[in-house]
């Protein structure tokens, strides 16, 4: 993208000073409307029983999953709760996924005495063949067997089986179907490029400090320090610029406090400290020159639980004096220029890969859009609020853009839907591993990768 | 030296920096003076990576130049990024340079770069209460942000200073009330001296939010922090009273005596001038109260100046009436409401004066921490 349109004038900085130099004004998205106003707590209280959310996300998506299940398997099928169930009759029902699994870190047994157990230590995935899938629904579960997929699956999803109860009491699956891609919403997107730079992983504060020069790179491509003009003109074209969590690394989280005496931590200060003072500065070089949106991640000074609410901007001092520093929650959901983006910093994703057998981030991206769930396993493996009216992370329209950050490389897929939907699934690679940024085309719902790299003294090819 | 230094040390354009890096390669190796120079570059461009076209960018070695360019498919720019005596074993001191040179400017790090962007306007200061009048407890919040950001802005704020007295200045000169404006706003907005962009627009309602704060609590607070707002108080009082703060319309005399005042004050120097402030804020509030004092008033501060002040009061004085003539209509009708604001007036004033010690304590910290 880039490239093409620079290529001419590549060399062109390779000569004695010329006359004045040439500025580009940076594009202004004029259409950012930010959406995420349901992943927005107001006043939160923590005394209400989860069991709310499975039963208001149950009622949220039996509508819609009906109506797949007579469009794929024929108007006349019947549809039973599971308490009107005949032994025998073929019919669909609409539930909850329960996966039972027992790998999955369960916290009586770490406290239960009798066993004497050690905790488990965390484990990459927690499948096992010897798992087991449970159909239930407001009122009753039941057990499923049958044409499928006991691996692939996560607690919590909402689903339509098709199939017969056996006369044993388990449920004999010949079908089954998500929700599959909400409706499409309108394209309004632009017709000049536009660029939206998306990032993640920056993981400031680690130890290491290779990925530094890689990200001073990114940050002086943005502002259009770096390159030849060409370049500069096409950096002035990055309308926006979304930092998909993980801002701060994972060393900063040890907290030596807990474990050390007091009077040896007494005068020590957190690692995040020094790491938020360096996020700052960052944030202050992006955005005198680029609106940036600021999502917090797993390892960043904000709530636990989905979803994570908006860095405070007392942290970051400097930059928050300006306009463009837009701070957001995580999963964000926005309007840029016509074009609906909708993305988390990766937990959701992550935590789906720990408890399915899907490997494939990108995948894992697919079936959450297929499945009509942003993170079907919120309340139970992975932190949440507790929702009681309505659960937000049900996706009600299909986005254009659909992107989990701190993904372990990137990658992309332009997927086309039945009713004309077309969404590009990204997941943005983490870049303090990676150096690797993704950089979309508002236009086209194009995806390139840009790499950023220095030298070491060990790279002699 | 990378080019991001030298475009800092310079003051020049990033791509000239660039250039001049370059020249000065060519040049000595021109004049083959024997000493060794070690150049870095950067590569930019398309390369095929596992499927996908990327876009690489790279700092590499003048060695390894060709290697990189020859890797890349398209080439998307090529320029000099650094240039050293000795070798380099890793990027790392450049990245130091960088920035440590960045630190040193944040606050206009772009001021040398390619592109401009019209939407950086920092907030200013009272964009930054509003959003938070509502709750008490999230002021002293923005009290340490605010006093972060002046001590931060230690090094640079040899030019707040001027600014601040070209703004009193300005605020009283027979112009228009938009210059005030501007050169307020730059001592106002805590001297962030962002490229040139002065977003005149956000002014008139900044400086009607500024009038309504005035009286609110959350502006007793931010008065204590910042001497700024005392300044914008001033001004407002001349320029612009739209909203009922009836102090400038109690008796146009006055307030033009005050103006006149702080033109006197700014000829002086400084000492001077800071308890000129404190007079003429006290003035402030009890011109509120008993318009009859100011008589008291002007003859006190006229003892502390030096020279002239019979003559600077009376020239002044036409001008800023005239300034303020032109000002929105309702100045009669303000006059009007001037009784059932007084009392808020009063206890604006009232409270303004417990706190008043301490804010031109402050004032003085702040000039001498600039001076």
């Amino acid at each position: 993208m880039f490239s093409e349109q620079a290529a001419p004038t590549a060399q062109g900085l390779l000569a004695p000073p010329s006359a004045e130099p040439p500025t580009f004004p940076r594009v202004s998205v004029s259409g950012y409307s930010d959406c995420s106003q349901p992943f927005q707590l107001g006043e939160r209280s923590f005394s209400r029983q989860y069991a709310h959310i499975y039963a208001v996300r149950l009622a949220g998506m039996r509508p819609g999953l009906e109506r797949r299940a007579r469009s794929r398997w024929g108007n006349d099928i019947v549809l039973r709760k599971l308490s009107e169930l005949q032994a025998g009759e073929k019919c669909c029902v609409v539930g909850t996924l329960f996966k039972a699994m027992q790998l999955q870190p369960s916290i009586l047994q770490e406290i239960s005495e009798e066993h004497n157990l050690v905790p488990q230590p965390p484990l990459p995935k927690y499948i096992q063949p010897s798992d087991e899938l449970i159909l239930e629904d407001e009122l009753q579960r039941i057990k499923l067997e049958g044409a499928i997929d006991v691996q692939r699956l996560v607690t919590g999803t909402i689903l339509a089986v098709y199939g017969s109860e056996q006369d044993d009491g388990r449920f004999l699956v010949e079908d089954h179907c998500f929700a599959d891609l909400p409706p499409p919403l309108p394209w309004k997107g632009p017709c000049s490029d536009r660029f939206v730079l998306l990032t993640s992983g920056l993981g400031l504060g680690s130890v290491s400090g290779e990925a530094l020069l890689s990200t001073q790179l990114l940050v002086d491509v943005v502002t259009g320090q770096l390159g030849a003009e060409g370049e500069q003109s096409c950096a002035a074209h990055i309308a926006r610029v979304i930092l998909a969590g993980n801002l701060l690394s994972q060393n900063t989280q040890s907290r030596d406090t807990i474990n050390k005496a007091k009077y040896l931590t007494k005068k020590t200060q957190a690692a995040s400290v020094e790491a938020v003072k360096m996020l700052d500065e960052i944030l202050l070089q992006l955005c005198t020159s680029v609106p940036v949106d600021v999502m917090p991640g797993e390892f960043d000074p904000t709530n636990y639980t989905l979803p994570q609410q908006p860095l405070h901007r007392c942290m970051l001092p400097l930059a928050s004096a300006y306009t463009t520093l837009h701070l957001v929650t995580n999963p964000y959901q926005a309007d840029l220029d016509g074009v609906r983006f909708l993305g988390t910093s990766g937990q959701n994703v992550s935590d789906i890969f720990k408890y399915s057998s899907m490997d494939n981030y990108l995948e894992i991206l697919e079936w959450t859009l297929l499945a009509g769930h942003i993170s079907p396993t919120a309340p139970d493996t992975l932190g949440c609020y507790p929702f009681y009216k309505s659960d937000p992370f049900i996706l009600t329209e299909c986005p254009h853009v659909y992107f989990c950050g701190n993904a372990p490389r990137f990658q992309s897929k332009l997927l086309q839907g039945e009713e004309g939907q077309r969404v590009l699934l990204l997941t943005v690679p983490d870049f303090s591993t990676t150096q690797t940024a993704c950089l979309v085309n508002l236009r086209d719902l194009t995806c390139q990768p840009i790499t950023f790299s220095g030298f070491g003294a060990e790279d002699e090819d | 030296v990378t080019y991001k230094w030298l475009s800092y040390t310079l003051g020049v354009h990033v791509n000239q920096a660039k250039q001049m890096l370059y020249d000065y390669v060519e040049r000595k190796r021109k004049e083959n003076s024997g000493a060794q120079l070690h150049v870095t570059y950067l590569v930019a461009g398309n390369l095929l990576q596992n499927g996908h076209v990327c876009h690489k960018v790279a700092v590499v070695r003048e060695d390894k130049l060709e290697a990189m360019k020859s890797k890349l498919s398209t080439i998307a720019s090529v320029h000099v990024y650094s240039i050293q005596k000795a070798l380099l074993k890793d990027s790392s001191p450049l990245y130091n340079t960088d920035y440590d040179i960045v630190k040193t400017n944040l606050h206009h790090c772009s001021k040398f770069s390619a592109i401009r962007c019209a939407a950086a306007v920092p907030r200013t200061p009272p964009d930054v209460p509003r959003a938070q009048t509502s709750t008490q407890s999230s002021q002293p919040q923005r009290d340490p942000d605010a006093a972060g950001v002046v001590n931060g802005h230690g090094p640079p704020a040899a030019k707040p200073p001027p600014q601040q007295h070209k703004g009193i200045m300005g605020m009283f000169a027979a112009k228009a009330a938009s210059k005030p404006q501007d050169t307020n706003k730059e001592a106002k907005a805590e001297a962030k001296e962002a490229p040139g962009v002065s977003a005149a627009s956000s002014k008139p309602p900044t400086k009607n939010n500024i009038m309504n704060n005035f009286f609110g609590k959350a502006a007793m607070n931010k008065l204590k922090v910042n001497s700024v707002p005392e300044q914008q108080k001033e001004e407002k009082e001349v320029a612009k009273p739209s909203v009922a703060v009836a102090e400038p319309e109690s008796s146009p005399n006055t307030v033009v005596e005050k103006p006149g005042k702080k033109t006197e004050s700014t000829r002086i120097q400084q000492k001077d001038k800071k308890s000129k402030m404190k007079r003429v804020d006290r003035s402030d509030d009890e011109e509120e109260r008993d318009p009859e004092n100011v008589k008291k008033k002007r003859k006190r501060i006229k003892q502390l100046q030096s020279d002239s002040s019979d003559e600077e009061d009376v020239p002044p004085s036409p001008t800023p009436e005239e300034e303020r003539a032109p000002s929105p209509p309702p100045v009669p009708a303000l006059k009007t409401e001037l009784e059932p604001a007084s009392t808020e007036v009063s206890a604006g004033g009232r409270k303004r004066k417990r706190k008043r010690v301490l804010k031109s304590k402050m004032f003085i910290d702040e000039e001498e921490g600039c001076m």
